[in-house]
């Protein structure tokens, strides 16, 4: 049963990534995407991993998706379609995306791994301990630097949108 | 883990209270006073560098996630002189085009928290600090890069750093995510004892490579360099070039030295062919090159591929060298950045022809980017013959005979054409010469530190003994 399930999941998710990259226009790659990612949280709901395919939904699926289709939107020409690659071009993507494609499948398909017997369910009461636990194993540290990084992101995000217009007028004011 | 510890991680700490402070700072001044910002920023950071060169102990926090030792601190202290160095030089640019727009703390914040994103990248102890490390030390760059909005060619190069950038951290998640797979941890300490020769672990290996190959713009790597370079600011261009290049390079020695050593048979040829093709494809460009920024930008990666040559070793020597010659790159580098951002404020000009006679009307400027030129050519009395020097000698002691070879031509290469720059300066006379200027107090103090920088790298031996004693930390 589990097997069937891993396999329609993966199916929607191959089917709709494909659709996502050669859709010529912009709003139905969008559309495309958002399913690709509902589809990677059900595989992680298949595998146990129920706060992480929560996470999956509300921040990508329903953050990420809707700030694209945003910035999507405030582009001028959002009738425009994506102009047509020519055949040779395409033709010789299509065969480097190929071979690149066959290197990693052979090699992860002839890679032993050492498979883990894992029962135990990661309950988020576990989750939530782990990120404030300065041991071994402890994720304080990360969780402190991304804090930097989302700063970081604003300061510079402000920066890029004040636009000269609006300098301009604070010069006025001056 | 008591608190007594938390000493190990001071530099980061003391780094964040400035941001922090910097924050609130912009908060709290009027906007008329914000021009007083610039000189708080340089004052504080002055007294973060001074600090730093206190001695620190080995050890290791938060369960093995961030070490530090004597190395690690001697760089961080590295990073730290040269951008105090870049401050200094773009203070007046910052006081007279970017705090009228109401942006001159941002750039602060912004410089910092890339550097702090360094600081954890080179002291990381597992993967994925490492990866919030580079994460955190590209994203505000490239704000930065688009920090002229009113330029496009600054936007574009902010959206060709940020692009460029996500491709080349994704293509290196997706290594550490193999390397994971097969070692079963994050951590450096168990991925060493874990790594073995596999398929799986030489794809990751390669693509993780690709990543850090990035950031220092390596060949095949850099076709964003130098169109990020000509449309940023040139503070931003030269961080990029020195500061940036320098951490990676750094972390890349220490990854590949310790979690990577027993690849070492399998990266050596990698490195090999990489450094090979670095050196010949920015000596080739760089000779055709008329704007200084993109001549920089080709020539910084051109240092690059002769860096690599390091690489080769895999021993003390190895490191020692590296270290060294990273330190003489950012004091040389910095000091023909310097000038180039000097004479382009002054009179907004870029291009080589126009410093066509500049020796006549100003001599010290003159002098100060000969001798930055000369110590990146690798010409004796200045520093930058020893780094080069080293370096040859860090490969031919493995054997590396015909690759040393090679990079000798290079280096014959690249005294072509950073003698046309030392040409056009000196024997060239011009009727539209760039006319006599005086440099602000900041930008002197700048240039004099690279001159003295340059100086002292190269008469003042012990200091080479002292990075090779400190490179046993390592291996």
């Amino acid at each position: 049963m589990e097997r069937i399930i891993f396999y329609i999941i993966a199916f929607i998710i191959i089917v709709f990534a494909m659709a996502s990259v050669s859709s010529r226009k912009m709003l139905r790659s969008v559309i495309y995407l958002l399913f690709v990612l509902c589809g990677i949280a059900g595989i992680y709901f298949l595998i146990d991993y129920n706060f992480l395919a929560a996470i999956q939904l509300t921040v990508y699926a329903g953050g990420i998706i809707v700030l694209i289709i945003f910035s999507v939107l405030l582009v001028h020409h959002i009738e425009m379609e994506l102009e047509m690659a020519k055949p040779l071009r395409k033709i010789l993507t299509a065969l480097l995306c190929m071979l690149g494609l066959g290197v990693f499948l052979y090699t992860i398909y002839n890679n032993h791994f050492n498979v883990v017997d894992n029962q135990v369910t990661t309950t988020t009461a576990d989750i939530g301990s782990k990120l404030l636990s300065y041991d071994a194993g402890g994720f304080i540290l990360p969780f402190e630097v991304v804090s930097v990084l989302l700063l970081a992101a604003m300061v510079g995000a402000i920066v890029i949108a004040k636009g000269k217009k609006l300098t301009d007028n604070n010069d006025t004011e001056l | 883990m008591n608190f007594s510890s938390f000493l190990l991680m001071r530099q980061e700490i003391i780094l964040l209270t400035i941001i922090l402070l910097l924050v609130t700072a912009e908060i709290s001044i009027s906007k008329t006073k914000k021009h007083s910002i610039v000189h708080l920023a340089i004052f504080l950071f002055g007294i973060h560098t001074l600090v730093g060169f206190f001695p620190t102990d080995t050890g290791s926090l938060f369960g093995g996630m961030f070490h530090t030792n004597a190395l690690i601190h001697f760089f961080k202290n590295v990073l730290n002189v040269g951008v105090l160095i870049l401050l200094l030089q773009s203070a007046d640019w910052i006081q007279e085009k970017i705090v009228a727009q109401h942006r001159g703390t941002e750039f602060f914040i912004l410089l910092f928290s890339s550097l702090f994103g360094m600081y954890f990248m080179i002291s990381a102890g597992d993967f994925l600090m490492f990866y919030l490390g580079l994460e955190l030390s590209t994203l505000p760059v490239a704000a930065l890069a688009a920090f002229e909005v009113t330029k496009r060619i600054s936007s574009e190069a902010g959206i060709k750093l940020i692009l460029s950038a996500a491709l080349a951290s994704g293509v290196a998640l997706f290594g550490i995510s193999m390397l994971y797979a097969t070692s079963g941890s994050i951590y450096f300490d168990d991925v060493i004892k874990m790594i073995a020769s596999t398929n799986l672990t030489l794809l990751g290996t390669v693509l993780f490579f690709t990543g850090l190959a990035f950031k220092i713009s390596l060949v095949p790597f850099h076709f964003w360099t130098a169109d990020v370079y000509e449309g940023a600011p040139i503070s931003v261009a030269s961080y990029l070039s020195v500061i940036s290049k320098g951490a990676a390079v750094f972390i890349l020695m220490i990854l590949l030295f310790t979690v990577f050593k027993t690849l070492m048979p399998v990266w050596e040829n990698i490195i090999y062919i990489v450094a090979l093709a670095t050196m010949f494809t920015g000596n080739l460009f760089a000779l055709r090159q008329q704007n200084m920024k993109r001549f920089l930008a080709f020539s910084s990666i051109a240092q690059a591929g002769f860096i690599l040559l390091g690489l080769m070793a895999g021993n003390q020597l190895g490191t020692a060298t590296i270290i060294y010659f990273v330190m003489i790159y950012i004091f040389s580098n910095l000091a023909a950045f310097g000038v180039v951002q000097a004479i382009s404020l002054q009179t907004g000009k870029e291009n080589m022809t126009d410093y066509e006679g500049l020796y006549r009307t100003n001599p010290n400027l003159s002098l100060v980017m000969m001798l930055g030129l000369f110590s990146l050519a690798g010409i004796p009395p200045v520093a930058g013959f020893f780094g080069k020097f080293f370096l040859f000698t860090a490969a031919a002691s493995k054997g590396y005979y015909l690759l040393v070879f090679l990079a000798v031509v290079n280096v014959t290469i690249s005294l072509y054409y950073y003698l046309l720059v030392v040409r056009a300066m000196f024997l060239r006379t011009s009727d539209q010469a760039i006319p006599y200027f005086k440099n602000k107090l900041y930008m002197r103090l700048g240039l004099m530190v690279t001159v003295i920088g340059i100086l002292v790298l190269g008469l003042y031996s012990p200091l080479y003994d002292y990075i090779f004693e400190l490179s046993k930390h390592l291996n």
